[in-house]
């Protein structure tokens, strides 16, 4: 066991070097961030404890994975496996239920403890084999696979336009269609296999308005009946809510170009900054937009030649 | 026609691809056999254009990729996606439109299922099907019968007669021989990156020898099993 920790260990420090980072450095920043974000959570909401609780168990339930499971116990054996499933599982919650003890949350480290526990010793594999429907089956696959990942979020959308009509609150109802634009967004957040990029008969050009079009015609199916419905009850604010419809395109199409831009790669931090500029500053896109809609016709021009 | 002219290949300093010179012709089905790592994958690669290379490689239509099947040995599948829309996808992305997909599933596939949850096997009847529904005129197999079971192994040397019928033309990787024998025209042996020898059909059988010796030599007698 003591083996198989020190070779996480060293797994670990090899991603952070081959990342070009020091990993004590990372370590370092990882605790003041942990600390800081953690505080700044603590002084802006009520439910600050139980967002923690949540991506503590986030980050834990990552390490149920099904696979994951099986091949260590393949590895050690059922009595190991539950030992060293324990083991991690309180390893990465450790400074959550440090924090959890300076802000004297006892109950909530009780509660931290019990599940982080339960999560090692339960298997979640499932013999369930069930196929859930998307209108998006035609042209697949960000929208088909996407769907089926998030549709609670869709529905939950829904819940809350219908709660914003009862409550005659826009706010909620711009949230709620702002929502839905989020949760596609996260549909194109990972570079996909080159193979699934070699295999189109198009220029770079139209491959990207390909998937430009595909992707406003169907998360303006998704969004659409929110801003109908929100429309029909704040006719006033239509200018509003058209302006926002525009936005979530607009982030939509940034989003789309930022993954193609690095492709085959993941988005880096040149990316992510210039996306975090977008929320903060929404003009920026007109800018934005063609130029990385240039990149990404350079980066993929080697596989759709 | 796929004509490859000195076709070289690194990766760093290692020189995986030295100098290939080959013809593929249409109407013909071609094998290509070498120990793991002897450069099947990465030449595959390079005439599908998914590696930069030094060397030529040239074809009646130009790009090649537009006209080609790829089945890769592992292919990959998305999560959640089923079988039915992953054909969708690589026919949608050659424009093809197709309407009876279950009609052409001939290896009876669960097609409304999610191809993830496929057995190796079926994983890669899937990605046949799909490359198949493509039309293409060119098709590069890398072990198209990996992990398959016997009825479909049937079908495939099957589906390869009937393209090379059709004029096709077919490139296979295998480590079985006996499947090679049965559907190639010529077997080419790939040895750290160079042909070394290029055999007709009716010397099939002689080549399999040497590459028994070839590969064997007295590696058994050195496990000293006992």
């Amino acid at each position: 066991m003591k083996e198989y920790f020190a070779l996480q260990y060293r797994m670990i420090n090899r991603r952070f070097k081959d990342a070009g980072f020091e990993p004590i450095l990372v370590y370092l920043i990882l605790t003041v961030g942990f600390v800081g974000l953690s505080i700044y959570l603590f002084s802006k909401t009520e439910f600050a404890e139980y967002i923690f609780l949540l991506s503590a168990l986030t980050l834990i339930g990552k390490l149920s994975e099904t696979r994951r499971t099986e091949f260590l116990k393949i590895c050690f054996g059922d009595r190991q496996l539950k030992k060293i499933r324990i083991t991690e599982n309180l390893i990465c919650s450790i400074p959550f239920l440090a924090f959890l003890l300076y802000k004297q949350l006892f109950i909530h480290v009780g509660l931290l403890l019990t599940l982080t526990t339960f999560l090692a010793l339960v298997n979640f594999r499932t013999t369930f084999n069930f196929t859930i429907w998307t209108p998006f089956s035609k042209k697949p696959f960000e929208f088909t696979t996407g769907f089926r990942n998030t549709f609670f979020l869709i529905f939950v959308a829904y819940a809350l336009t219908i709660i914003a009509v009862s409550v005659n609150n826009f706010n909620l109802g711009v949230f709620a269609m702002l929502l839905v634009f989020a949760t596609t967004l996260s549909y194109y957040s990972k570079p996909e296999n080159e193979y699934y990029v070699w295999t189109y008969n198009v220029k770079p050009k139209e491959f990207l308005f390909n998937k430009i079009i595909t992707a406003i015609h169907f998360s303006s199916s998704l969004a659409f009946p929110i801003a109908i419905v929100i429309s029909m009850f704040h006719p006033e604010y239509i200018g509003i809510l058209s302006l926002f419809f525009l936005i979530g395109w607009g982030f939509l199409i940034n989003v789309i170009l930022s993954k193609y831009s690095a492709y085959p790669d993941e988005m880096n931090i040149t990316q992510g900054i210039l996306l975090a500029l977008c929320i903060w500053f929404p003009p920026i896109l007109v800018i934005l937009i063609p130029y990385l809609f240039k990149k990404s016709e350079n980066r993929l021009s080697s596989l759709l030649k | 026609m796929i004509a490859i002219q000195n076709l070289s290949k690194k990766y760093g300093t290692n020189e995986v691809l030295k100098n290939i010179n080959i013809q593929f012709d249409k109407g013909k089905v071609y094998g290509i056999v070498g120990e793991n790592g002897a450069g099947k994958t990465t030449l595959f690669r390079c005439i599908a254009d998914l590696e930069e290379y030094e060397g030529k490689i040239s074809s009646n239509s130009t790009p090649i990729k537009h006209q080609l099947g790829l089945l890769l040995t592992e292919p990959f599948f998305f999560q959640k996606i089923t079988g039915k829309e992953y054909i969708q996808l690589l026919c949608n992305a050659r424009k093809i439109k197709i309407a009876d997909i279950q009609e052409r599933n001939i290896f009876d596939l669960p097609l409304e299922q999610y191809a993830s949850t496929y057995s190796t096997g079926m994983k890669k009847k899937l990605a046949l099907t799909a490359i198949l529904l493509q039309n293409n005129d060119y098709f590069i197999l890398d072990e198209p019968f990996n992990g398959v079971d016997i009825q479909s192994n049937i079908i495939i040397t099957e589906i390869i007669h009937k393209l090379k019928s059709l004029d096709k033309t077919i490139i296979i990787s295998s480590h079985i021989f006996s499947t090679l024998s049965d559907t190639c025209d010529e077997i080419h042996l790939l040895n750290k990156g160079s042909f070394i020898k290029s055999v007709q059909k009716t010397d099939f059988p002689v080549l399999e020898m040497e590459m028994k010796q070839m590969t064997i030599g007295s590696k058994i007698e050195n496990l000293r099993l006992i």
